[in-house]
């Protein structure tokens, strides 16, 4: 936590959503509370804090971590991506798009971390199957939508995002 | 075209998708100071002594607050009985003692967890069944001081916090007369909400008044319960809502928000406050566990002559608002399934655990899960198929409740049945090997507490909607008010924009419950944007020179019918308006009239009516693994009424989601207490069903216009989570061939009764 008295500190380098930084993290700093409170990155959200929920999901280096129970030390060197990176000033992508047009979305705190864990899954599986979405969302809880429209916008978007790929 | 059943995009998604919406855990101020509670670590004891020296060692710790600095009293919703903080004793585990306030949220933690509180334990009261026992210690010794809001005589005596008794004279003759009697026990474990986002709250102190950030459910009532609590008038409170990360009841009621605006005032500085992860848990208002025991007189022919019910319900600690729930058996039994002279007694009991109070459908579930098991068991004694047997013992139109109030669409439950079966017909269902189907059906109310709406046509032609609902996720505000302003006014629904919750800004709002946003604040909305309509046609038939009877708007447009050339847009008849008469706005108000009823029918009811009330059948087929105990869910449907769909993608969401939350309740979800302690301690432990653990739900929504509701809408979003474990733990009786009564069913349990069996 920043504002720790007494607490070592360690030097790191890296590139959160396209952006290179240096910073002084301690040692008990988790990634969450550097991009929330360093970064005023509020898009990950605190939620369980135990890396059960899914809630502050990012990508490191494309996969997807529990940015509260990861050490913000362990991040040198490394290639971080929060759900603000996805679309950034631009439009939506194509999976986002999919969670508007499949009311995918209701109270919206763990849609960021859905999102990166769909983004990561739709990169290395271009057509996933029903079951391989669920799975992949195994480590998410969404408590209000029972899931059916996220699964069904993951898998709408998958086939946007092939349909896209090879006109 | 009409907007309403087409789907148009939620306001806030945009936001949320990109990580931009503010929710009241994202709320931060230059300067502002962090608060940390420290709690109980007993679930019973005396406090003997409070040690805050080893937390104003903590570096950042400004002060320690104990219950000689805080406002002394008792206060609550219903039973004044919750001390700002505890002072002699402590009633559950997790209990506020004291509070460490620091200059960054590390050190208030850390404070909190330095204070030393030394408290000599005493056995906690754990259960209910304990806390009735003879004898027993009560829980508040001073119980009978505590005051009781409204004055109304609940039936309060020691560890009894409410009783409601229903009873309408002689039962023994059905009894003696009948040729079966059947008897059931039904048990029922709390259930934690598991909203993602904390509870946490933050406070300023200005020009003398209390200014609450928050994400909460209920605006009006933090506000008036941080007054009470504070002492102070409700208009030296101001609640301003943020987005909502889940909350399905645990955000009713006040938390962390007095004590924040108590040391904003003390400090001249905004504090901040969020539950900490095990915090969180520990006093989430879980909804209450319970026990229901009936007992039937039956004739040979099916007729149940008469019904005796008894009910226990745990409150926890303190009242919250067990009495006012102790009514709803009320409306259950004999509400779906005609079951004779009925009587009906509910205690709801003080014990040594975390108060319970409201969770989505509140004690809907639990009640029909009794219900609909005993209607199950009864079939079961008269050897008739449980389908059959349902429509044969189905109410009628014109029965009565057991309040008296007559069921006037009860009919529509039979067209429910109809229409189940012709999508999953019931004959075939759930057979072979350990499969087996169940139903379950509910009369769900649509809460009918006051909203207020003001509408203005902005000078641009698109208009606001002020209001103070809350969206809580399910989309009645960020889609449903809004399409149903824009179908009135004759704009686009993306022409709607509506407010934050803001005390200051808008009339009283009875906040996102029992799926009332839709139907009464729709309803408040549809009247004023009505009167924002008439006074548009007026301003436009003189710039038109056109009868206001002969004019149409569509989409923004302004047209005198059958002339398309003369129309003026909505924004040119707002500007001439706001430059001549002045700006076109208006406000309704409304609240659902309590229905006919028998007000002597029973004592201690707070809750008189069941309003609005909504029709459901729901019917579920599961296999049981005999190896592992697993139960699948193979196929789930619903069938709902909803009056009139607004935005049938967003009902779709509430049904699946209810049901997920329901299948959860049936057979994962724990929360156990042990010497009055939760076990489950992490988030995961709960139970929650994920991804792969829910199916498809596959709905039938039915429509039955009500005249009263906005476009003939009712509530939709609550109900689907009541049924539920009820028809679960019918199949899964039907499955096994033992009676499933108590819930969670677990594998375990399940692998209990396949030995049982064998």
């Amino acid at each position: 936590m920043p504002g720790a008295a007494g607490e070592q500190s360690v030097s790191i380098r890296l590139i959160v959503n396209e952006r290179r930084h240096q910073l002084d993290v301690g040692a008990g700093e988790t990634l969450l509370s550097m991009l929330r409170e360093r970064l005023s990155l509020l898009g990950p959200k605190e939620a369980c804090c135990e890396g059960e929920c899914g809630a502050c999901t990012v990508l490191m280096d494309g996969a997807p971590v529990a940015s509260c129970i990861l050490a913000a030390g362990s991040t040198n060197g490394r290639t971080v991506l929060t759900v603000e990176g996805l679309a950034g000033t631009g439009e939506l992508t194509a999976l986002q798009q999919a969670f508007v047009s499949h009311a995918a979305v209701q109270c919206g705190y763990c849609t960021p971390g859905v999102l990166m864990v769909l983004t990561a899954l739709l990169e290395d599986t271009p057509d996933p199957s029903e079951a391989d979405v669920r799975r992949a969302l195994a480590g998410t809880i969404c408590r209000c939508t029972g899931y059916q429209q996220i699964v069904e916008a993951a898998l709408d978007a998958a086939q946007l995002m092939i349909r896209a790929a090879t006109s | 075209m009409s907007l309403l059943g087409s789907n148009p995009a939620r306001s806030d998604a945009d936001a949320k998708l990109r990580g931009e919406a503010v929710f009241g855990a994202d709320l931060a101020r230059p300067g502002m100071l962090w608060a940390s509670i420290s709690r109980s670590p007993v679930a019973a004891g005396r406090i003997r002594s409070i040690d805050s020296g080893p937390a104003l060692k903590v570096d950042g710790v400004l002060d320690v607050l104990t219950a000689a600095d805080v406002p002394d009293g008792r206060t609550g919703v219903i039973v004044n009985d919750i001390p700002f903080l505890a002072a002699d004793y402590v009633a559950y585990e997790g209990e506020p003692v004291a509070i460490v306030v620091a200059d960054n949220r590390a050190a208030a933690d850390a404070g909190a967890q330095a204070v030393d509180i030394d408290i000599e334990p005493t056995e906690p009261v754990s259960t209910p069944e304990q806390a009735l026992a003879p004898g027993v210690r009560l829980v508040h010794p001073d119980w009978n001081r505590f005051a009781v809001t409204g004055g109304a005589d609940i039936g309060r005596d020691g560890n009894v916090v409410a009783e409601v008794v229903h009873d309408p004279g002689d039962l023994d003759e059905a009894f003696a007369v009948a040729d079966v009697v059947v008897e059931g026990t039904y048990r029922t474990p709390r259930q934690y909400q598991a909203h993602l986002e904390p509870k946490m709250a933050l406070a300023t102190y200005e020009s003398g008044r209390y200014v609450i950030e928050v994400s909460h459910q209920y605006p009006f009532r933090l506000r008036d319960r941080v007054a009470q609590m504070l002492g102070v008038a409700p208009s030296a409170v101001r609640v301003v809502g943020h987005h909502i990360g889940g909350g399905f009841g645990a955000k009713l009621d006040v938390s962390l928000e007095a004590f924040a605006a108590l040391l904003a005032r003390r400090y001249r500085r905004p504090v901040r406050m969020q539950h900490a992860a095990l915090e969180e848990r520990l006093v989430a208002p879980c909804r209450a566990n319970a026990l229901v025991s009936i007992r039937s007189a039956v004739s040979g022919d099916g007729t149940i002559l008469a019904t005796d019910v008894e009910i226990v319900s745990d409150s926890g600690a303190y009242a919250n608002n067990g009495p006012a729930l102790s009514a709803i058996p009320m409306f259950v039994f004999g509400s779906i399934y005609r079951v004779g002279t009925a009587r009906i007694r509910t205690r709801n009991v003080y014990t040594n655990t975390a108060p319970t109070g409201a969770y989505r459908g509140v004690n809907g579930p639990w009640l029909v899960f009794a219900n609909e098991r005993h209607i199950d068991a009864v079939a079961d004694a008269l050897d008739r198929d449980r389908r059959e047997f349902r429509l044969a013992s189905l109410a009628r139109d014109g029965d009565l409740m057991r309040n008296g109030q007559p069921l006037e669409e009860i009919s529509i439950l039979r067209e429910a049945f109809d229409r189940v079966d012709e999508l999953a017909p019931w004959q075939g269902a759930g057979t072979g090997e350990l499969r087996g189907v169940g139903q379950a059906a509910a009369v769900w109310l649509t809460n009918p507490m006051p909203g207020h709406a003001t509408v203005k046509l902005n000078e641009d032609g698109t208009a606001t909607v002020i209001t103070s609902a809350t969206e809580n996720g399910s989309g009645a505000v960020a889609t449903g008010l809004r399409q149903i302003a824009a179908e009135t006014l004759g704009l686009a629904a993306d022409a709607v924009t509506i407010t934050m919750p803001d005390t200051d800004a808008t009339g009283y709002d009875a906040g996102s419950q029992g799926s009332r946003t839709t139907h009464v604040v729709g309803r408040a909305i549809a009247d004023a944007s009505a009167e924002v309509r008439s006074q548009v046609l007026d301003r436009a038939s003189q710039m038109l020179e056109a009868a206001p009877e002969d004019l149409t708007i569509d989409d923004g447009v302004v047209a005198v019918a059958g002339v398309p050339a003369a129309s003026l847009t909505l924004g040119a008849v707002a500007q001439a308006a706001t430059w001549s008469d002045g700006p076109i706005t208006a406000g309704a108000s409304y609240v659902t009239p309590t229905p006919p009823h028998d007000p002597a029918c029973a004592t201690g009811m707070l809750i008189k009516g069941w309003p609005t009330p909504t029709y459901h059948l729901h019917q579920a087929e599961v296999s049981v693994d005999v190896v592992t105990g697993r139960v699948t869910v193979d196929r789930y449907v619903v069938c709902q009424e909803v009056g009139r769909a607004i935005h049938p993608d967003a009902i779709a969401g509430q049904i699946q989601g209810g049901v997920a939350q329901g299948l959860g309740f049936a057979l994962s979800e724990r929360v156990d207490l042990d010497h009055g302690r939760y076990v489950q301690r992490t988030f995961k432990a709960h139970g929650l069903p994920l991804a792969e653990d829910v199916p498809k739900v596959e709905m039938i929504v039915m429509e039955h216009v009500d005249p009263a509701g906005p476009y003939g809408a009712k509530g939709a979003a609550e109900p689907p989570i009541v049924p539920v474990a009820a028809a679960v733990a019918n199949a899964v009786s039907d499955a096994i061939g033992v009676p499933f009564d108590t819930l969670p069913i677990t594998p375990e349990a399940v692998l209990e009764a396949l030995e049982a069996e064998s």
